[in-house]
């Protein structure tokens, strides 16, 4: 899982482009004719920036998304859904490892991403700096925010960058699986006692800003944005793919007579567009910059694993290896 | 110091530190080198390429292969080779593959002889 | 003569309570692992744990009469649990979790190689089946055993004194169950104590090639020391970890996650 159209950084002040015009009218070409680039192809820099930044942050966003989760492991109830968590979040570890070693393929190492991500200088989805409080949360997680992830990577995996898309391809087929499972929790919930759709009814109320944080603010058209577009980079705006998430996913959830916190919230029959109060961007900002409930804890647990692994590591590595790179 | 009391029962048992910063930047080959993995669907099948793993020896790179990449569906085999063992050439080669589909003398459809025997036909019943 | 059914049920309960445990705590690394892919790894086979010990609760609730799997892994009382100590303790340092995944998957093959066998045939089948995914366990467990002992003096010293400390737990596993002696007649099962000289022969091969030795025990670790559990005496760390695992669960038994 993962979100968020707001990664993207701005172009690099006065980056002088370097870029040879005439492999950059070929590499435009290319992507026009709906070819894929693969890891050794000419790129332009800020092409190679950006997608960096954006895979390396979607990676991020899967190694800490495990750990909201992972809380409940041990005790999800009944062997059905400790087996189904156990193994949702083991994919999630698992979209961390397809997705580190995609950047990799750009040039940067493995290592240097992971020390950005605990020195705070590179960012992850929003949403997993909150808690999930209750076993409800769980199944809100699941399906709703792994919803988001599959909107967002179905609209990715059909980006220029060839080994992005065959590790979003490999993602979407797991995805489906935790939204399956999410889904069958949370209905489970729904349709059972009065004291366990409250306990879901709470967790819905508690998610939905961050779910609705998710994308990202609402993009400003500028140049940069445009050749993001453009290169393959950015598929889609970030309300446009909100727009899909509720218009997917909110009459599932009326249909099961819960509500959301948002008097707002109606699809406009004329516009066909969904209206909703716009979330507090205040606090997307905050979160973002370290402000969140959980923020700490998730970066200090990851500095943990690495830091007690580390021996293991060092004990492993033989000193005839080389660094390398994954080939595709 | 005190330790994290997490939501989480395995963190809290995990007891780390709150504000260690003390951590050392990992090194670029903390990570050890990389493996190609190859898996082989079912009996008979091809072995495709289906990513890589970091592992510190072949023997590490197959438990790990075998995990990431054979946990689903079915699987009868996996292969690891190390990257920098796998040899190609790059991009700016690319236009040495660009004539090959010209070259339809190789391939079957190129060959037609039914309007040839047809004409043959007609002469021949003609005559 | 064939076996009673509160000798099968010693039995069962005392193997699918030890995966059961183990399953949980080695569970509880997925996330906070030494590198991403031995994460996955170490993730699949705590599901595999776990799954090995509900394929037998599901034979006691079949072919024994107890109730469904779910009521009888989450929701017994303390002392009815038969897992041994050995499982119940803490995930620790990974140099311990890996002591203990290697010591015990060992001893978990073997147990089901020799229940292949058995003559209740519930289990003989189920054992069959399960020995594939274990190799994989045991492939694991030693080629991680190999390198981290072989990988410089700290790390060789990390597993030595894991050794030290999981070697006297470990012979827990070996423990006498109730009613062994009847399992044993019957043809059931091949019994504890030659169970643990098999895994002794196994292990130690494995250790040496790692360099390292088996600690030297006293009358007390060689004994009893971690004994108890086949008879629903348990460490202090397993109360707390059933009321965890069973936690969402008991909140409300009657309804349906
Ligand atoms: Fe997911
Ligand atoms: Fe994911």
């Amino acid at each position: 899982m993962y979100g968020g159209g707001y990664i993207f950084d701005k172009p690099l002040q006065d980056h002088k482009d370097d870029d040879d015009p005439v492999k950059l009218a070929e590499f435009e070409a290319r992507i026009d004719r709906g070819e894929k680039v693969e890891p050794h192809d000419w790129m332009p820099f800020e092409y190679r920036r950006q997608l960096i930044r954006l895979i390396e942050q979607h990676a991020h966003s899967e190694i800490i998304g495990a750990l909201p989760e992972g809380t409940w492991i041990t005790r999800a109830p009944g062997f059905r859904r400790k087996l189904a968590l156990a193994a949702k979040v083991q994919d999630e570890v698992g979209h961390a490892q397809l997705l580190y070693n995609a950047a990799e393929t750009l040039g940067k190492s493995r290592e240097e991403m992971i020390n950005d991500l605990i020195s705070g200088k590179s960012k992850y989805s929003n949403v997993f700096n909150y808690p999930a409080k209750t076993w409800a949360d769980t199944a809100v997680i699941a399906w709703l925010i792994d919803a988001g992830a599959i909107v967002n990577q179905v609209t990715n995996s059909k980006g220029s960058y060839a080994p992005y898309c065959r590790a979003l391809e490999r993602i979407c087929q797991e995805e489906s699986f935790h939204l399956k499972y999410g889904y069958d929790a949370v209905v489970h919930l729904a349709t059972g006692t009065p004291a366990q759709r409250e306990v879901l009814q709470d967790a819905l109320n508690r998610w939905w800003p961050p779910i609705m944080h998710f994308f990202g603010p609402p993009d400003n058209a500028s140049v940069h944005g445009e050749k993001l577009m453009r290169w393959k980079v950015k598929m889609a705006s970030n309300d446009d793919m909100r727009q899909q998430f509720l218009n997917m996913y909110v009459p599932k959830i009326w249909e099961l007579e819960l509500t959301l916190p948002d008097p707002n919230l109606r699809k406009n029959p004329e516009t066909r567009r969904w209206e909703y109060t716009e979330p507090d961007w205040d606090e997307f900002k905050r979160v973002i910059n370290g402000d969140g409930p959980c923020n700490k804890e998730r970066l200090a647990v990851r500095r943990t694993a690495e830091e007690r692994g580390k021996w293991v590591r060092e004990a492993l590595l033989r000193p005839e290896t080389q660094y390398s790179v994954p080939l595709s | 110091m005190s330790t994290i009391k997490s939501l989480d029962p395995r963190v809290t048992r995990f007891n780390i530190e709150e504000d260690d910063q003390s951590m050392q930047p990992l090194e670029r080959r903390d990570y050890f080198e990389t493996y190609e993995v190859f898996h082989q669907a079912k009996r008979g099948g091809r072995h495709t390429h289906v990513g890589s793993v970091h592992a510190p020896s072949p023997e590490m790179a197959f438990l790990f292969a075998k995990e990431q990449y054979g946990r689903r569906s079915t699987s009868t085999s996996i292969w690891v080779v190390r990257t920098s063992d796998i040899h190609t050439v790059g991009d700016e080669h690319s236009d040495m593959w660009e004539n090959v589909p010209e070259k339809q003398y190789r391939e079957a459809g190129f060959y037609k002889v039914r309007s040839r025997i047809e004409q043959f036909k007609k002469r021949h019943n003609d005559s | 003569m064939t076996a009673s059914n509160e000798a099968l049920k010693s039995l069962l309960y005392a193997t699918a309570d030890d995966l059961l445990i183990l399953g949980h705590r080695n569970s509880e690394w997925t996330g906070l692992g030494p590198l991403l892919e031995e994460d996955i790894a170490f993730s699949s086979m705590a599901q595999d744990q776990m799954g090995q010990s509900l394929a037998l609760y599901e034979i006691l609730q079949r072919d024994l009469g107890e109730r469904d799997p779910d009521t009888i892994a989450f929701l017994r009382p303390e002392s009815e649990y038969r897992c041994c100590h050995f499982v119940e303790y803490p995930i620790g340092s990974y140099a311990f979790s890996l002591m203990r995944h290697f010591l015990f998957d060992q001893a978990s093959y073997l147990r089901f190689a020799a229940l292949a066998e058995s003559s209740f045939k519930p289990l003989a089948f189920v054992s069959r089946k399960l020995l594939g995914e274990i190799k994989y366990h045991i492939m694991h467990g030693n080629t991680w055993m190999a390198q981290l002992s072989r990988g410089g003096e700290e790390s060789h010293a990390r597993m030595q004194s894991a050794l030290n400390e999981a070697f006297p737990m470990a012979l827990g596993i070996f423990e006498k169950l109730e009613h062994e002696e009847e399992l044993v007649d019957a043809g059931v099962y091949a019994g504890s104590a030659q169970l643990r000289d098999l895994w002794l022969q196994h292990i130690e091969p494995a250790l040496a090639h790692g360099g390292l030795a088996l600690p030297e025990l006293n009358a007390q670790e060689a004994g009893t020391a971690f004994f108890g559990g086949r008879k629903g005496f348990h460490s202090e760390h397993l109360g707390s970890l059933i009321e965890e695992m069973g936690a969402v669960l008991r909140s409300d038994p009657s309804a349906d996650w």
